[in-house]
């Protein structure tokens, strides 16, 4: 019928008295590059907690492939295929950085304690999906870390393993949050590479937040842009540049009207 | 200090570490693995050991399918306890896991027509006029036992020999599977749960049923600690089942290094003989306490140890020297 | 109506026993973090404390009782010096704490009963005497306490509220990083909450002792598990939640052995309701009763 792979329809949370998100509305396309930008504060990282389902809203609904999901758990949610990377990329610290790939692999039949007793189907998996993680890494070039603890790996890298890890759990939707932040412009082009790639390969649709909006305007198909709660401008690139509501967020002209 | 000399007294701590230590492991699956930190891990013994007691001699049922169902026992409580409680923060889940045992104590000791109350087993109700010791079905396996043993390893082989080897091969049993389980993607997603709840559920895996599956998985392997304990001391009463029991278990895990299990046997013996050998202490100072004096005594230096093991090893485990550095 | 009433009292009563406790063990927490299992103990050691400065010394019983809580006091602090302060230092995380605090309990309980023997022991004070209230027998001793208790209260609450340190205690369980770079005196602010829960401890002790009547060694460890449930009911770390969930369990586990209520529940099983009712309201508010993470005083 449509092509909206995610409908937010006038979502709000509010945490003690602060309006975090205050009635935000989205749409995000199958197979879009969808950026989310906007001044601190505006709710950004809230309304992908809304999405992933770590929080619930006080009100409005989120539909994501025609069906709701503002109630679901957060794991119910990645199973239908809904994947996030995290603010600050986070790692298992003290895991390799193979069993933290490793980690994302779905429908692991060594998850559940029955298979105990099926040594066989559980190693064939563990094969197949080491096999894919071993390429993952080499694709994102940190596979002489393998078998390394993720805590020793920068910043930049840990970001990569993040991004690396959700792609592992047969994602349909990616949310990224920040995934360009405080990384340097070598990896950021590699990152890029390989976004592009999937994004050809595997149809994924890719929402995310992002404050270099050089980058934002290069990569994205949509701009949303957040302030305050709301979302107060949304279109293609160009024409977000010049959206008067748009600068003045961000220059703060206007006055917060709660 | 002749009492140290024979060597029932030896076969004796063996077999007691035996039991501490399976019921240790129980412990280790949940800690170890999934950074549970369970204190109520001594209810699922007294689970295992009434229920086995009370089908065996009330209900004159069949001593195996008793201790099956007294482990099945404990699993439920370990279920119960982990859908009430595992999904609040750890420190409620530790103090409500605590009130959990006390209420299993608690309601022992006071169901005297269910459980024989402060009597203890004895006075388990019976039908008929034999009391069927619930160590009948096993007295007799260990006769047998002993039988074929006789030749081999002589006059030792008696009653405590046999029961010490059975435990010890049920613990090495346990520490295998345990250790093979440990090596599963179950336990890897676990492991990441220690540090971080938010990834795993990003990945689609539903933390709160894992964890229930390890409190279910080692309330089972408590469980079975209880019902060896229940042979062992062929009476149960609710004093057996404290809270310090719980604390034994720790105490083994804190000495094992708790993430990994190679280090658990060592450490079972060596707290048998803490808790065992000092029962012996009758040499000065100690000798100038009476016997109920010493047993207080007993608990204080269980208790400084634990003080002192903690003091010196804050971080709570023996974790790989890398893995602290990340901290 | 009359049971009713007697129930109801007796709950109260009772009630703020559980409270004053659960403060101070709700205080210790949101100042340092610490769940202190070795609170029950400390009950039973000032009972026996006063006991034995009020009958075996023959003491006016107020002194002695005073005598209690200045030992009581002692004690925290003395651990507070050489074992709490140095597991924060080393970083210490929920499992070696919760292990010392249990050592500590086993150890203070074994030396209780290595100093005092296994007896029970019975306050030299008046437990006949009662006055009638609609139909209810209230005993002097019941009154005594529950005065006492309430007086106390209100102190320790004006002293959270007005005085600097109990705004510092505030300010500091809030955040701990800013209070202390913002000049807050930490050690006074870690003292004055030993010395809340330390006498307050001794006090709930005597308290119990006075309205049980005769009372042994294993007096604090049967208390603990209500007073736990109070503090998690209340909210672990808030104090008004620790003295409402304190009243709400004593006076739930006494009216559940009403009559009236289907026959009641035998008050043996009183610990049991006690839990029932945790668990219940936790399914609910997985916080406690208030909810919010909250770790106000």
């Amino acid at each position: 019928m449509n092509n909206l792979i995610l409908e937010v329809k006038d979502v709000a949370i509010a945490f003690g008295g602060v309006r975090a998100v205050n009635g935000a509305t989205l749409n995000v396309e199958v197979g879009s590059v969808t950026s989310v930008i906007g001044p601190n504060g505006a709710g950004k990282t809230t309304l992908f907690n809304l999405i992933s389902g770590a929080i619930k809203p006080d009100s409005g609904t989120i539909l994501f492939e025609g069906l709701e999901i503002q109630n679901l758990l957060p794991h119910k949610i990645a199973d239908r295929g809904i994947i996030r990377t995290f603010q600050g990329a986070k790692v298992i610290k003290r895991m390799s950085v193979l069993d933290n790939l490793m980690l994302g692999g779905q429908d692991n039949p060594g998850d559940s304690l029955v298979n105990f007793f099926n040594p066989k189907a559980r190693r064939a998996y563990e094969e197949q999906c080491r096999n894919r993680a071993m390429e993952l890494l080499q694709q994102i070039g940190i596979e002489r870390f393998a078998h390394e603890y993720a805590g020793i790996l920068s910043g930049g890298q840990r970001k990569l393993l993040d991004l690396a890890r959700a792609l592992m759990a047969n994602p349909v939707m990616l949310l990224l949050d920040e995934p360009f932040a405080g990384v340097n412009p070598t990896l950021v082009e590699k990152l890029l590479e390989v976004l592009h790639a999937l994004r050809t390969q595997h149809h994924l649709t890719f929402l995310l937040i992002e404050h270099d909006l050089e980058t934002v305007m290069n990569i994205s198909d949509r701009v949303i842009v957040m302030a305050e709660g709301r979302v107060i401008a949304e279109g293609e690139p160009n024409s977000i540049y010049e959206n008067q509501a748009v600068i003045d967020a961000y220059l703060g002209t206007r006055k917060a009207t709660s | 200090m002749n009492a140290l000399m024979q060597p029932g007294f030896w076969v004796f701590i063996l077999t007691m570490s035996g039991i501490y230590g399976i019921f240790a492991l129980g412990l280790q699956v949940q800690y170890g693995v999934g950074g549970i930190l369970n204190f109520g891990h001594v209810g699922m013994m007294a689970l295992s050991s009434y229920t086995m007691a009370i089908l065996v001699i009330s209900h004159g049922i069949n001593f195996w399918i008793a201790a099956a169902t007294g482990v099945g026992v404990a699993a439920l409580g370990g279920a119960f306890l982990g859908l009430t409680t595992l999904r609040l923060r750890g420190d409620y889940f530790s103090i409500v896991s605590i009130a959990f045992s006390e209420i299993v104590r608690y309601v022992i000791y006071n169901s005297d027509g269910l459980t024989g109350g402060v009597q203890g087993s004895l006075a388990i109700p019976v039908i008929g006029d034999n009391y069927p010791s619930y160590t009948d079905t096993w007295d007799s396996l260990m006769n047998r036992a002993r039988e074929i043993l006789n030749p081999v390893f002589g006059e030792i082989a008696d009653r405590e020999f046999v029961m010490a080897i059975i435990v010890w091969i049920t613990l090495g049993t346990l520490l295998f599977l345990v250790s093979r389980i440990e090596r599963t993607s179950w336990a890897r997603v676990l492991r990441a749960t220690r540090e971080d709840d938010e990834v795993p559920a990003a990945l689609g895996k539903n933390v709160f049923r894992f964890r229930l599956q390890a409190v279910i998985l080692g309330s089972i392997i408590g469980g079975i600690a209880g019902i060896y304990w229940a042979l062992e001391s062929s009476l149960l009463s609710p004093d057996d089942f404290l809270t310090l029991v719980t604390f034994y278990g720790w105490m083994i895990l804190i000495l094992s290094g708790a993430t990994k299990v190679k280090g658990l046997p060592i450490a079972a013996i060596f707290f048998g003989f803490l808790y065992g050998g000092t029962r012996f202490f009758t040499f000065w100072p100690f000798s100038t306490f009476d016997a109920s004096q010493r047993a207080y005594i007993r608990i204080m230096i269980i208790g400084i140890v634990l003080i002192i093991l903690m003091m010196r090893r804050p971080q709570g485990i023996f974790g790989k020297r890398q893995e602290m550095v990340l901290e | 109506m009359a049971e009713f009433v007697q129930l109801l009292f007796n709950g109260l009563v009772e009630g703020s026993i559980f409270g004053i406790a659960a403060l101070g063990i709700s205080l210790v927490y949101s100042v340092l973090r610490l769940v202190n299992f070795a609170a029950g103990d400390f009950l039973t050691l000032g009972a026996f404390t006063t006991f034995f400065f009020a009958v075996d010394t023959h003491l006016p019983f107020i002194l002695a009782v005073i005598i209690s809580m200045v030992i009581g006091v002692v004690v925290s602090l003395i651990l507070e010096f050489f074992l709490w302060r140095k597991l924060r230092k080393s970083g210490a995380g929920m499992l070696a704490l919760f292990l010392v605090a249990t050592g500590i309990a086993f150890v203070l309980r074994q030396a209780i009963a290595l100093t005092f023997g296994s007896n029970s022991r019975k306050f030299d004070i008046d437990q006949i005497k009662t006055f009638e209230f609609l139909g209810a027998q209230i005993a002097q001793a019941q009154l005594v306490v529950l005065c006492c208790a309430s007086v106390a209260i209100t102190a320790v609450a004006l002293f959270i509220k007005k005085s600097t340190t109990g705004k510092n205690m505030r300010a500091y369980s809030d955040n701990p990083s800013l209070a202390a770079v913002s000049g807050i005196n930490v050690d006074r602010v870690i003292i004055a909450t030993w010395t809340i829960s330390g006498a307050f401890g001794a006090l709930a002790g005597v308290f119990q002792g006075t309205v049980q009547g005769q009372f042994t060694n294993g007096m604090g460890l049967d208390l603990l598990l209500s007073i736990l449930a109070a503090v998690v009911l209340g909210t672990i770390g808030d104090a008004y939640g620790a003295l409402i969930g304190g009243f709400v369990l004593g006076v739930v586990m006494e009216l559940s052995t009403w009559d009236a209520l289907l026959g009641g529940i035998p008050s043996t099983y009183k610990p049991v309701v006690a839990f029932a009712v945790l668990v219940i309201v936790l399914l609910f508010k997985p916080e406690g009763i208030f909810g919010v993470k909250a770790r106000k005083i």
